[in-house]
Parts: C-alpha cells; structure tokens; sequence
C-alpha cells in the first residue's frame, strides 16, 4: 500500500515537472535576450519583449475580446448542438444513427489543413469567408466531435431513468429536463464547453485561412513570432495565452458551480 | 441554466452584430477605371480606403515601423488606412488562389510582399495586377528602371508586375571571440568546418537561406556565369553542380548531427548560432545582425562577411493581387513606400538595403542615407554591393533545392 502511494507520488511528481518546467523555462524566456550554452542562466536580459508587446496593449486588446469571443460563442454552439446529437444518438433509435455517429467525428480524422484548403472555395461562394460567423461555423465543425464525445459518454452515464422517475411523478417533459438532467449533467456540459472553448481558442490554420487574416484571433498574432524564432516575444504572447486559459476555465468552473448550487441542484427539495 | 443561455445568446449577438463591419469598404471605382487613372486621381479614389498588405510576420521590427511609422504616414498624406496581415507567403497565395477560382471580384488581398519563383508562379497563374510599376511617380523618379535588380526576379521579367521595397544580400556571421579566423571561400570553410566539427550546419532547403548558402557554394566553386541562362533540366543542371554537390557531400561528416539532418529553418539556425551552438550562422540581410548586437541577442565581437567572390543579392518586391478590391489605394502605398524618405527610414531604422538609385536623388535626400550610422559587426555598403553575385533563374532554385535532398542530406 505505501509502495503503491510513493509510486504514485513519484508519477505525480514527475508529470507535474514535465509540464510546470517548460513553463518556467518560457517564464524566463519572456526577460532574456541571449541564453548562450553552456550557461545554466541567462547572460542578457532585457525588458525588450515585454515593451514591445505593451506597446501593442491596445491593438492586443481588441485581438483578445474578438477572439475570446468567438471562442464563447463556438463553445456554446458546441455544447447546445453536441446535447441535441447526444441524446439523439443515446436514447433514440432512428434509421442512420451509425452513420450520425461516424459523422459526428469525421473531423478528427480528417488533418484540418486538407479540410481548410478545400472548404474554402465552398466558403467564398457562399460568401463565409473573412467574416466572424464564417470563421465560428469552421471552428464548430472542429471542436464538436470532443463535445459531442463527452456529452455521449455523460448522457449513457446517466441513463433515462431519474427522468422517466420525474415524468412519472408528473413532471413535464422539458421540465423533467431542466430540473434533473441537467444538473446531473452539468460537470459534463462544463467539460465540453471548456473543451471546445480551448480547441477554438487554439485554432490557428482555420482562421487564418477561412478568416483570410481580416478575422484577427489571439493566435493568429502569436505564431508568426513562433514561426519567426523571435523566443522572447513568442513567450510572452505564449505567457497571455495561458493566463487568459486559466482565468477563463477556472470562471468557467466557478459559474458551474453556482448554477449547480442555486439554479436546478435543488431537486430533493 | 437561464443566465447560462442568455450569457451565451448576448454573446452571439454582439458577434453576429459585428460580423457586418468586419469587410474592408473596397472602392466603387471599376477595374477599367483603374487602368485608366492618373496618379492623382488615383490618391483622390483611395482617399478614406484600407489597403491590406499582405506578408511574413516574423520580424517585429518590421512589424513595428509598419504599424508606427508607414501607416500614420498613409493615414496623413493620404487618409489611407493600412492594414498588415501577417501570413506566410505559401498561405497568400493559396488564399488567393480560392479567392480567384471562386470569381470573387473585390479581394481581401491588396498589396503582397513577394519575389523569386513565388512571384513567378503568381504572375503565371495570373493571380497578380499589372503591369502597375510605371504608372508610379516615385519608380520613374527614383529608380534606376533599367537595372537588373528591377528588371528581373530571380533572372525573372517582371515587365511591371512588381515594384520593389528592398535589396537583400547573403552574409555569413560569426563570433570573432570564438572564431578568429573567418573562411573567406570554400576552400577555408572546408577547414573552417573541420576545425569546429558537429558546430557548423545550414538550414534545410527549401528554406530561403540554406538554398541561397548552397548556391553560394555553388558559385563560388563552378562560377556563376552559366547558370544565367541555363534550362531548368535537372540532368543539365545535375552535371553542372556536381562538383558543388561532392564538396557538400564532403562537408557532411563534420557538420551538426554528422550531415544527416538539417535544421528545418533559418530560425532555427539563428537561435542556435545565439545559444552558441553554432559557430556559423547566415542571413539574407545583411544587416539584421547589427539590430541583433545592439539588442544583445548577439555578443558584441560578432562579424558579418563574405566570400572574397562575392555573395548572392536580390530584391524583394511589392505586388498587387489581380482581384485586389483596391488597386488604388495599393498604388499609392506601394509609390510611398519608394519615396527617399520612406527608403532612408527604412535603411537607418531596420537597416534595410535602399532600392532607390542614389545617383537620381537630391542633396538633402542624399544626406539622410549618408548619415545613417550601420553600426557593430557590418560591411560597408559599397563593398557590399561591390561583391554582389545575380540570382539564378528562377526555375533552377526548385530544381537545385530537389537535387540537394537526393544527392546531399545523409550522402
């Protein structure tokens, strides 16, 4: 048992370094200039990266509303269409289910720079292309399949039957719904949501092709200095990007929670 | 669950509000009208406009005096509004691409920074505006038209396609704290090599600067004079490299990771010559490396030189988009952008190479080059541009770069 726990420790650990350590390493990247082998510290530092993205502060600014924003509102469709198909898929028996199962993922399989490159044409007759509406339904099709995923899983979970229970004692149909699967989904619902909301926020080939650069989203700012070498620079727009995540999965959390709490957990009651 | 949805449909509707005024108002002015145009009816039609202009985004510099100084400068002179799109040029072209075969007239995609066999491909696929280059004041005024390095692309006519924003030249750069002796040819970088073995490598071609550093090689050990008009067939070319091709397969075993790789870009190279990796790095311009000293990412006894016969300089060009919704407005960014004031700023700030004939300029305008101060670790332009080798045709780079994977990487 105590071997068990120190070797589950130790895995923990060294998981929690894999990742924390990069991010560390990126930390002091946003400060240096020149990080020379075989120093084990910088020997330049220089504020140089920092001020060249404050002076951006405003544009940034925009770029970052405009592209939390798409990325709300993708995660939102994706939860609401991803429910719809779930409970579709789960608890219905229609001709053609198979084949909605294996749509539903065809985008995982497919690599999203083939699927950009021959949507597009299909985007520009339909006059899609360089708007935001175009650029959200892209990003749909792509974060989908893991909404649609998770909210299978939770639904099969969870059975009809606490919602058959209700009906029985005389609740309505959407009522039933709202009042006891949802809650009892909500931990899914908030697992899909954060999860689409990350792979829109993430999107980089998509929107710069389908959003022809007129759609400006975080990314499409951060990795030209990715692709460019510029390290400084890239970390900090890497630093924002991860800061904006957290604070935004961790509200996400909270909001979930309160909604658990105060707005349908009370069923018992 | 109410707040939730009513959270997300004010969401969606402040989007979906937004979406209408995300197009750039193109200009109501037809194509014919265009063509037909003087200059200042054009600045007159472009008044109020966006101008996109379309191309890498790497450099934050460039970034910077882009957004800072060229687009406060369209927005007072002409009340044109720039708007740079930072994407790569594979990803320009494919986009326009789409846009062309989806007939759509008025583009997204006005101005693009381009040259070599992207722009040949470009013009020959039609996907390019033209011939615009003399309609502009500032290319007759300012530009020795009849030179090559404004004639030709890559040893390609542009015949008006292009107009050009800077020369570029290959220089190698090294740390004359580490390494005092710097190979002035390829005799003494095979020595150079030997003598720092698994430090020296270049980036993978295509790459822009590993395809430009083998064609160096190239020149400097099977002269450059044949290649000028040479046909793009690889036999042809196979046997006229050969002797290139054995003093790189030679240079393999001392190189980075013994020759069987290569680094993927030229960043990649240039980080690892900053992380003191590499004992050798290279650049296309040529005075990059200065900003890099002063910046501290370089230490302060870096070097740029060349080889003692000379290193390959082209010219990068501006270009409009065949379906651009605003060749005005394109027109008159891309007639400012060579105007001696834009040219000397470019120069004293990002330590660009002037397209601008010095002999065609004023006193005054001649000043503002002359004072500009290069800084640590560069050449002198005039010797620079004394050791100036063409570019091939623009046809043999691909065929070179082919050759190069079959015959180099891992021989």
């Amino acid at each position: 048992m105590r071997r068990k726990r120190i070797w589950s420790g130790a895995l923990l650990t060294a998981g929690a370094a894999v990742i924390l350590l990069p991010m560390l390493v990126m930390l002091v990247w946003v400060f240096t200039e020149r990080w020379a082998w075989p120093a084990l510290w910088p020997q330049t530092f220089s504020l140089r990266a920092v001020r060249e993205v404050l002076h951006r502060t405003g544009q940034l600014a925009g770029v970052l509303a405009s592209s939390v924003g798409i990325s709300l509102a993708v995660a939102a469709l994706s939860v609401l269409i991803g429910l719809m198909t779930a409970r579709a898929i789960v608890l219905y028996d229609f001709p053609g289910r198979g084949a909605a199962v294996f749509f539903t993922s065809l985008p995982l399989m497919v690599p999203v720079t083939v699927f950009a490159m021959g949507v597009q044409v299909t985007f520009i007759r339909l006059g899609l292309n360089n708007t935001v509406h175009g650029v959200i339904i892209a990003h749909l099709l792509y974060s989908l399949p893991y909404a649609v995923y998770l909210l299978t899983d939770g639904t099969r979970a969870l059975g009809v039957g606490l919602e058959e229970q209700a009906r029985v004692l005389g609740a309505s149909g959407l009522c039933a719904f709202r009042k006891v699967t949802l809650p009892l989904l909500t931990p899914v619902l908030l697992a899909a949501f954060s999860m689409a909301y990350i792979v829109s926020f993430s999107q980089y080939f998509l929107t710069l092709l389908l959003g022809g650069g007129q759609v400006k989203t975080f990314t499409m700012v951060m990795v030209p200095y990715l692709q460019g070498g510029e390290r400084n620079i890239a970390s900090v727009y890497s630093a924002i990007f991860l800061a904006v995540t957290f604070l935004l999965l961790v509200l996400f959390e909270k909001l979930a929670r309160r909604w658990m709490r105060h707005g349908g957990g009370n069923f018992y009651g | 669950m109410k707040k939730l949805m009513a959270l997300a449909l004010a969401c969606l509707m402040v989007l979906l509000a937004s979406c209408g005024g995300g197009k750039t108002a193109g200009d109501p002015l037809a194509d014919k009208d265009v063509a037909d145009m003087s200059f200042e009816e054009m600045k007159q039609a472009a008044r109020g406009t966006t101008v996109t202009f379309y191309g890498w985004g790497g450099d934050e510099l460039l970034n910077q005096w882009l957004d800072d100084v060229f687009a406060p400068r369209m927005k007072e002179k002409y009340d044109i509004t720039m708007e740079r799109v930072p994407m790569d040029i594979d990803q320009v072209l494919s986009q326009l691409s789409g846009e062309i075969q989806a007939g759509e007239q008025d583009g997204s995609i006005d101005m693009i920074w381009i040259n070599g066999e992207n722009f040949q491909s470009a013009k020959e696929n039609g996907m390019l505006y033209g011939p615009f280059a003399d309609r502009l004041p500032s290319f007759q005024d300012y530009i020795d038209v009849s030179s090559e390095d404004v004639t030709l692309d890559f040893a390609y006519p542009i015949e008006g396609y292009e107009a050009p924003y800077g020369k570029a030249q290959m220089v190698l750069i090294a740390d004359t704290a580490v390494t005092p002796d710097l190979p002035h040819d390829t005799d003494e970088l095979m020595q150079f090599v030997k003598d720092h073995p698994g430090k020296v490598t270049y980036p993978a071609l295509p790459d822009f600067t590993g395809s430009v550093f083998v064609r160096n090689v190239i020149y400097d050990i099977c002269g450059y004079e044949q290649f000028l008009d040479m046909e793009p067939d690889k036999q042809t070319v196979k046997a006229a490299i050969e002797p290139a091709l054995e003093y790189l397969r030679q240079l393999n075993p001392y190189l980075w990771n013994e020759g069987r790789t290569f680094p993927e870009s030229s960043t990649a190279v240039d980080n690892m010559f900053a992380d003191g990796e590499l004992v050798l790095n290279m650049t296309y311009e040529a005075y990059s490396p200065t900003v890099k000293i002063e910046n501290g990412t370089y230490t302060p006894t870096t070097q740029t030189f060349q080889f003692d016969k000379g290193t390959i300089g082209n010219t990068n060009f501006m270009a409009i988009a065949a379906n651009s919704g605003n060749k005005a407005g394109a027109m008159v960014a891309i007639n400012e952008m060579m105007t001696p004031e834009v040219q000397a700023d470019r120069y004293r700030v990002l330590k660009v190479l002037p397209v601008v004939d010095y002999e065609k300029l004023s006193d005054g305008q001649k000043a503002a080059f002359d004072a500009v101060e290069l800084g640590a670790g560069s050449i002198p332009q005039d010797e620079l541009l004394a050791k100036r080798l063409p570019e091939m045709p623009a046809e043999l780079v691909p065929v070179i770069e082919q050759i190069w994977l079959e015959e180099v990487v891992g021989k």
